[in-house]
């Protein structure tokens, strides 16, 4: 540091001070006439500079100047290197933004550090009770509950609508830091009645009025006071772009929360876990539940890297981008690869003025230096246009209308992890395309005599490695499209495409009593069934892929009087719900009106009965689980659905008839038959249920666009690395466009003496095809091999039945490089053809 | 360059004989040349090639400290001064300098 210091002193005076300091020392010994040896002033001169001044520092500002200078006469590098690092920084940058906001961003709160999620005995919400008491012991600094995934209904004046809220204790705001963008937070001193907007439903559907704030909208039939808007930034607790349209008090008594806490200032997570032990064990004296709070206790990080840790399904997406990024690099270097043959090229040009600088005594390193400064330039302008494009990508990703049930909104910005992270690609590039074309091109000027052929050897060996590469990224690719096709042709177990799906939220207040929901229900399947061209209509308390709830249990069983630990999804609906989604009864008979109250029906998929009661006739079998106190008795077998994704595995389910359930939820899904097509009958369904009720929030939609969610993965998956193999193949073609235009070029006078001595000119073109194929057979296999291991891992993102290592992928994805690469072939054959062996031979 | 008559220094000698002129007090580059050529009874000429960037670097290590002053004939001459640091310095080359000139010695008295 003095040192550095020193130097900036100094670095003025340093010239004429050595100056003045030689001619003093001269002045004495002459004065002495001291035979003291002179020396070399201008040595000393020079070294005295080298220890004072900012060498380096200077010499790399010439050398940019200097490499800014010769890129300029050579637009076609300057051109080649942009788009090819480019695309290749833009799409790693933009997949990287994507990995970090889903993975690493943090939540809008203050300090989100101290913010930790909190789960009591293995559940993610719990009752309000239970809040209150963590939040009374005083074992955080505060604690709040949001119900995240509610939903609310809106009346705009004209209509009533569904829309997404967060249901939350009132000192959400204050103790979480939420800022808003207008207005104010929720106080802990506010009524009921008060609603935060998000930006989206505040901008979209109240058309971005600031004069909304202290005005009042109509949320499940009463008037709520808009007390703040949320910044447009804003980022909810459970991540993932989660944007929901409005923050309202929990208002009812019985919807669980969701709890987070805020650690008082020091705690780690470990003590507040163990702490949370003794708090929840005093909650299970004071509280019954069916569980014990005190076990699975789980307190983790609510955002960060940290999250990922301890949340499994983060650690899949977390994989899974990892993935992404390792492809997307894997393209960045076959980018690289194309400037580096492009450079060795340049480089064989510019041996003379290398020889020249070397022999006027310029070091090695520093002509490496400089060389390797002018990729740094090529690849600063790559970062320049690929950030460009980032941008262009986010605002793209951002746009897209994700068919999820709950609304989406990314926030793919520019941030200083992005800035961060382009500038490590582009230190890459540089090291990448310039190190070994650098280093080539100062050997060969030292050895001039090098034979030509070895160069092209090297030329030819990236252009090999870039195939390979690519055919990594394109068996990839080509493995996530077939994922696709294979999803789409797996049945979901029912019909899709001629059901209609109608989701209705009813007014809450009006509905508290099962019987009023009963009764409704009833009205409305009548009110659908009275429709023309509608086969059948059945309620769900959950239509597959829309959402489910999963029962792990145990079972049991009367007649053996065993207990079996069960797994298992669990569903009420109405008698015809079998009939409407074309689900079959394998055996026994779906729900009976009226009957006895000894047992409850319940029907069981063909997955059920043969994982737990095989070891009898499963049909008319009884046995009790959970809680209830009255015994379950198997009245039919069904076919077995998918639940939440079209690739999963075949899962046991339960279902129990909707009119005998306690119903707690004011949420009940419609499916209905139709024998027209479902696309024109949405608006009678919509008029029949509004006229069943009127003050219900309703969506209604064919079933085919409203389960997109289940076919989101593959089509992700498939759009993304699809995208990305394509980019790849595109860019290694290039390279080899160019290294075949070079070496045909290159061989013009041997092309042409072949030509003036008698060779058919067909036998030229095959020539340079074959060996283009030659580079192409061997990055082939050389590809083949790497990506029958690297793609292994790949299988947990595929459905079932697919193998990563299937030889169908392999043969399709080689056949697709051969064809994209002799195509690439066919213009510099062609042109070797076209050689004037005339011409050719006065060329050199 | 060594001339016949004055044995080539080795590596880093010289920053020591350096620090061991300054040890009496603040000298100009001359004088330093010229305290070392008499106490080797003029068997060491340190050349000004090899004395300034040696003194260069000794400042920028702190071990010496530069002042403009006034040379005995009335010239603006500029002065180095001994350091703490370079205090420190001499004391370790100096001992590191023992122990190698001891051992060479003893080298070259026995018989291989």
């Amino acid at each position: 540091m003095r040192n550095l210091l020193l130097k900036l002193r100094r670095r003025r005076s340093m010239e004429r001070d050595v100056a003045a300091e030689l001619a003093f020392h001269r002045d004495m010994a002459a004065a002495q006439g001291n035979p003291i040896p002179m020396g070399n002033t201008a040595v000393v001169q020079e070294q005295a500079r080298d220890l004072w001044r900012f060498t380096f520092v200077e010499n790399l500002w010439r050398d940019i100047v200097y490499g800014a200078r010769s890129l300029r006469r050579s637009p076609a590098l300057v051109i080649t290197a942009l788009l090819s690092l480019g695309l290749g920084i833009g799409v790693n940058t933009g997949i990287f933004s994507m990995a970090a906001e889903f993975l690493l961003s943090e939540p809008s709160v203050t300090d989100a550090r101290s913010v930790v999620s909190v789960r009591l005995g293995g559940n993610s919400h719990v009752k309000k009770e239970a809040v209150e008491f963590v939040r009374a012991s005083g074992l955080f600094q505060d604690v709040v509950g949001e119900n995240e995934e509610a939903y609310i209904n809106w009346n705009d004046g004209a209509e009533t609508r569904q829309i997404s809220a967060v249901l939350l204790t009132k000192n959400y705001f204050t103790t979480l830091g939420v800022p808003v963008a207008q207005g104010r937070g929720i106080l802990p001193q506010d009524p009921n009645e008060v609603a935060v907007l998000g930006d989206h439903f505040w901008r979209t559907r109240l058309g971005g009025d600031p004069a909304v704030v202290g005005r009042a909208i109509r949320l499940e039939g009463r008037p709520y006071t808009v007390v703040g808007i949320l910044p447009k930034s804003f980022r909810s607790l459970i991540g993932f772009g989660y944007a929901p349209d409005v923050f309202v008090p929990s208002y009812r008594d019985d919807t669980i929360l969701a709890i987070y806490a805020r650690l008082k200032p020091g705690m780690t997570i470990g003590q507040a876990r163990a702490g949370l032990v003794a708090v929840a064990q005093r909650l299970d004296k004071a509280m019954s539940a069916p569980f014990r709070y005190a076990e699975g206790i789980q307190v983790s990080a609510a955002g960060g890297f940290d999250r990922i840790k301890s949340e499994t399904e983060m650690q899949t997406v977390g994989l899974f981008f990892a993935m992404l990024l390792i492809v997307v690099g894997l393209v960045l270097t076959i980018a690289c690869v194309n400037v580096a043959s492009l450079l060795l090229a340049r480089g064989s040009a510019r041996r003379q003025e290398l020889a020249i600088r070397l022999s006027l005594g310029a070091g090695r390193g520093r002509l490496v230096q400089q060389l390797l400064v002018e990729t740094a330039l090529l690849s600063l302008l790559g970062v320049g246009f690929g950030l460009v494009l980032r941008e262009v990508l986010a605002a793209a990703v951002e746009e897209i209308q994700l068919p999820v049930p709950i609304p989406i909104r990314l926030h793919l910005t520019l941030d200083w992890r992005v800035t961060l992270y382009a500038m490590l690609l582009a230190s890459f590039a540089t090291v990448a395309c310039g190190l070994l074309p650098a280093w080539r091109s100062v050997r060969q000027s030292i050895a001039p005599s090098l034979p030509r052929e070895g160069r092209m050897r090297l030329q030819r060996g990236l252009v090999v490695a870039q195939l390979a590469l690519s055919l990594i990224v394109l068996t990839a690719g080509f493995l996530f499209l077939r994922n696709l096709w294979r999803s789409n042709a797996i049945s979901p177990g029912f019909d899709v495409l001629h059901t209609i799906y109608a989701d209705v939220n009813l007014p809450p207040q009006e509905y508290k009593e099962v019987a009023r929901k009963r009764v409704y229900v009833a009205q409305a399947l009548r009110e659908l069934t009275a429709l023309p061209g509608i086969e059948s209509a059945a309620a769900a308390r959950v239509v597959p892929f829309t959402a489910g709830t999963r029962f792990m249990t145990d079972l049991k069983l009367a007649d053996t009087g065993k207990t079996v630990h069960a797994f298992f999804y669990w569903n009420a609906v109405s008698p015809d719900y079998f009939r409407t989604m074309s689900i079959p009864i394998e055996s026994g008979q779906t729900f009976q009106t009226g009957g006895d109250d000894d047992a409850r029906p319940a029907i069981v998929n063909r997955t059920f009965a043969q994982r737990y009661l095989m070891d009898r006739d499963p049909l008319g079998r009884v046995f009790r689980y959970g809680e209830a106190k009255t015994p379950y008795m198997v009245v039919g077998i069904v076919g077995g659905t998918k639940n939440l994704s079209i690739g999963e595995e075949d899962q046991p389910q339960l279902y129990e008839d909707l009119a005998r359930i306690d119903n707690d939820r004011a949420r009940v899904q419609f499916v209905v038959s139709s024998s027209t097509p479902p696309g024109m009958q949405l608006q009678a369904v919509r008029a029949a249920l509004r006229r069943a009720e009127p003050n219900a929030g309703l969506e209604v939609a064919t079933l085919y666009s409203s389960i997109g969610l289940a076919f989101l993965p593959s089509q992700v998956g498939a759009a993304l690395l699809g995208g990305i193999g394509v980019l790849g193949l595109m860019l290694a073609t290039m390279g080899l466009y160019g290294v075949m235009v070079y070496s045909v070029s290159r061989r013009t006078r041997e092309i042409g003496v072949r030509l003036a001595l008698g060779a058919d000119r067909r036998d030229i073109a095959f020539m340079v095809l074959a060996s283009a194929s030659k580079l192409i057979l061997i990055g082939s296999a050389a590809g083949l091999l790497c990506a029958f291991f690297l793609m292994k891992p790949l299988a947990m993102f595929l459905v079932p039945g697919l193998r990563p290592g299937d030889p169908v992928t392999f043969v399709a994805v080689a056949a697709l490089l051969a064809i994209a690469g002799l195509a690439a072939a066919w213009g510099p054959a062609r042109r070797a053809a076209a050689v004037d062996p005339m011409t050719s031979l006065r060329y050199e | 360059m060594a001339k016949s008559d004055s044995p080539m220094l080795l590596q880093g000698t010289l920053d020591l004989l350096i620090l061991h002129a300054l040890q009496r007090g603040a000298l100009h580059g001359y004088s330093i040349a010229q305290t070392i050529h008499l106490l080797s009874d003029q068997a060491l000429k340190v050349e000004e090639g090899s004395l300034y960037p040696a003194l260069y670097r000794l400042e920028l290590d702190g071990a010496i400290a530069a002042q403009w002053g006034v040379s005995e004939n009335n010239r603006k001459a500029k002065y180095y001064e001994i350091t703490k640091r370079g205090k420190k310095l001499l004391a370790a080359e100096q001992e590191t300098w023992s122990r190698l000139s001891l051992g060479v010695q003893r080298v070259l008295a026995r018989q291989p």
